[in-house]
């Protein structure tokens, strides 16, 4: 969304290095990543995009030996400070990952999860709304209204997936990552995603890693290609799929690697 | 060429079938071994849940009894039921000496002038009446009747005379010697005499012992097991107390029962052969059986839902409580019952610390001397008399019937915990 023909940008990344103990995973990457907007991060595997994606909302924490050095400015407050809270801070950034990882517990227990643990719901009719509109957004309501109360792993690939998107988007996050998020569906659960997520960008900000440039073409705005631990290049998805400036991202695009 | 290729086929296809053939003669053996294992424990044991008893007239004579007219219940409590015991055990052979009236009188338990004051405690309008009564048989004659006791030894070999033999033969075609289910082997505690001990006693205090060694072992165990796997930084401190407890696990049990000995009976003076004492050295054995499953199956919940509750703003704890050990309780849970199983079955540490004494009371709570089933096997299987050599097969079964339940038990919440989210 542009106010009064300026980008906002919702999320700003300085110099940030990432370590694997003694192996540097991440070179200095910068990158600003625009309010209501998808954002695509391409590049080949092990490239460092889902690394990148991982120090938006800290989870890289989790491995004792990573190691996140320089800035990164949500809503120009730097994540990476310690007087940052970790929980606060991922209540307000989502995440869905790449294997559809729905707890073994109710559907209605999964989406209200999140909502439960922040105190969002002051009462069982809340919460029961909270569910439904989670998953109404999800586009998942019409099929399992009937079965709130069944395992969430008795869903299709597809469904479970989209049931995360539901349980992340139940605390109403700002930002919404998503680490390769169709890469475990068959085409059909992969469209119906994608649609989804052009429904999601109007309320969240969106970061997408994939490995489908086609993906990347069809739901991004902006897209980054990263290679070897480096950002080589960002810019609209127009751009970049068109008229990259870079050598490496046209080769990359046009399949000659990766 | 092509014929080496079937050679090749043809030895790769008969070593298949040998490989099979080894595997299969090895589950042989060792369904071999333990029926023949089981059948030994079952035919010499299954003898001893019957119990012989001779049926004795016994004349309820008031002035044998140092009974007035009209005794109260308190003076039936206190008559003397020793002389009308002896008399109806010498009137069973009117025309014996002085030796076969002893002889006579050593049919039977010791416990038989308690029996006959039982009888007349029932009904107090037997006085000056005469019944035929059940008196437990001595378990000389309880082995001869069961037929495990060879009558073909010279007379100064054997325990029965040939005199109580004769007696006893008449009894028999009378039909006045029976065998019934021998309920006392369940309710007694363990006794000096074969045809009174029974098992009550080491079964409460294996009871005890277990559900001691339950409530200290399962919280701090499951504690410790949840901090290293979930919360403790991995460095060189933590993985010298990985390598210990692996140890820990592999250490001899009677060395527990030293520690037991050195550290809770010298040092906190806590009372001397109670399951109170046993539970707590059994709980130290089956600590690290307990944090190994604990941690394993911690290990086994996968690494995505605590991804998941992480990236949903969980605090570490939250993650943990809410998913990752509730997750983990079945794999816990069954790996604590086997734990159990496995201090069911212990004996050293429980002898060391004292539960190997005779005890001739049942407990009633975790204080009070007891012994416990295995123990109680090795003190049976340590007596001479013949009547405990059944008595120790039977409690084999009930051992190995404690420990069949236990592990079906854990085969449940295995499966009950683990059906639900298939």
């Amino acid at each position: 969304m542009r106010k009064n023909g300026v980008k906002m940008i919702k999320i700003k990344a300085k110099d940030v290095d990432v370590f694997y103990g003694k192996k540097q995973a991440l070179f200095n990457i910068s990158l600003d990543i625009e309010e209501n907007q998808v954002t695509a991060l391409i590049g080949p595997s092990g490239c460092g995009k889902s690394t990148f994606l991982r120090c938006l909302n800290r989870m890289n924490d989790v491995i004792d030996i990573c190691n996140v050095k320089g800035e990164i400015l949500i809503n120009d407050f730097n994540i990476n400070d310690k007087s940052c809270d970790v929980v606060r801070l991922r209540e307000k950034i989502g995440m869905v990952f790449q294997k559809p990882n729905p707890f073994p517990k109710t559907l209605y227990e999964n989406v209200s999860y999140g909502p439960t643990i922040h105190g969002m719901a002051q009462s069982k009719q809340e919460m029961d709304e909270i569910v439904e509109t989670s998953l109404k957004k999800a586009a998942l309501w019409e099929e399992v209204k009937d079965r709130l109360h069944e395992p969430g792993t008795g869903l299709s690939g597809g469904q479970q997936q989209r049931l995360c998107i539901a349980r992340a988007i139940s605390v109403r996050p700002e930002v919404i990552l998503m680490d390769e998020p169709c890469s475990a569906l068959d085409p059909i659960a992969t469209a119906q995603i994608e649609e989804l997520i052009d429904e999601l960008k109007k309320e969240h900000t969106i970061i997408i890693v994939t490995h489908s440039m086609a993906q990347a073409a069809r739901v991004s705005q902006n897209t980054g290609f990263f290679h070897l631990g480096q950002l080589i290049e960002h810019g609209s998805t127009d751009k970049i799929f068109k008229n990259p400036d870079n050598k490496k991202t046209q080769d990359y695009i046009t399949g000659r690697f990766g | 060429m092509n014929k080496n290729k079937e050679q090749l086929l043809n030895k790769r296809y008969n070593a298949e079938q040998r490989f099979r053939l080894y595997g299969l003669s090895a589950i042989f053996m060792a369904l071999l071994f333990l029926t023949i294992f089981i059948f030994k424990i079952f035919s010499t044991g299954y003898s001893a849940f019957q119990k012989t008893w001779l049926i004795v007239p016994v004349t309820f004579d008031a002035e044998l009894m140092m009974l007035d007219q009209n005794p109260s219940k308190e003076d039936l409590q206190d008559a003397d039921y020793y002389d009308i015991a002896l008399k109806s055990m010498a009137d069973l052979d009117p025309n014996a000496n002085e030796d076969q009236e002893n002889e006579l009188k050593r049919m039977v338990s010791y416990f038989f002038e308690k029996e006959i004051k039982n009888e007349l405690l029932n009904d107090p309008n037997l006085i000056g009446k005469t019944k035929e009564v059940y008196l437990t048989a001595s378990d000389d004659l309880d082995q001869v009747f069961k037929g495990n006791y060879p009558r073909d030894l010279p007379e100064d070999q054997r325990r029965v005379s040939d005199y109580q033999l004769k007696i006893f033969d008449q009894l028999v075609a009378n039909g006045k010697v029976e065998s019934k289910f021998n309920i006392s082997f369940f309710t007694n505690a363990d006794s000096r005499e074969a045809e009174l001990a029974g098992i009550a006693s080491s079964f409460m205090g294996s009871i005890f012992s277990i559900l001691v060694c339950l409530m200290i072992a399962f919280p701090v165990a499951v504690l410790a097991a949840i901090y290293l796997e979930e919360f403790a930084p991995k460095n060189r401190f933590t993985d010298f107390i990985e390598v210990n407890i692996n140890n820990l696990a592999a250490v001899p049990s009677i060395v527990f029962g030293l520690l037991g000995l050195g550290v809770l009976l010298a040092i906190f003076q806590l009372p001397r052969s109670t399951p109170l004492v046993g539970g707590i050295t059994l709980s130290l054995m089956t600590l690290p059986t307990i944090i190994i499953a604990a941690r394993a199956s911690l290990k086994a919940v996968p690494p995505s839902i605590r991804e998941a509750a992480l990236a949903m703003g969980a605090s570490r704890m939250q993650t943990t409580m809410h998913h990752t050990v509730p997750l983990s309780m079945p794999g816990t849970l069954s790996g604590t019952i086997i734990g159990l199983a496995q201090a069911l079955g212990e004996t050293a540490p429980l002898i060391l610390i004292g539960m190997v004494a005779f005890v001739n009371t049942i407990p009633g709570s975790p204080m009070d001397p007891a012994a416990s089933l295995p123990v109680q096997i090795y003190i049976w299987a340590e007596s001479a008399e013949r009547g405990f050599v059944e008595k120790v097969s039977a409690c084999i079964m009930v051992l190995l019937g404690f420990l069949i339940i236990m592990n079906l038990f854990a085969q449940i919440i295995r499966h009950k915990f683990e059906k639900k989210w298939s």
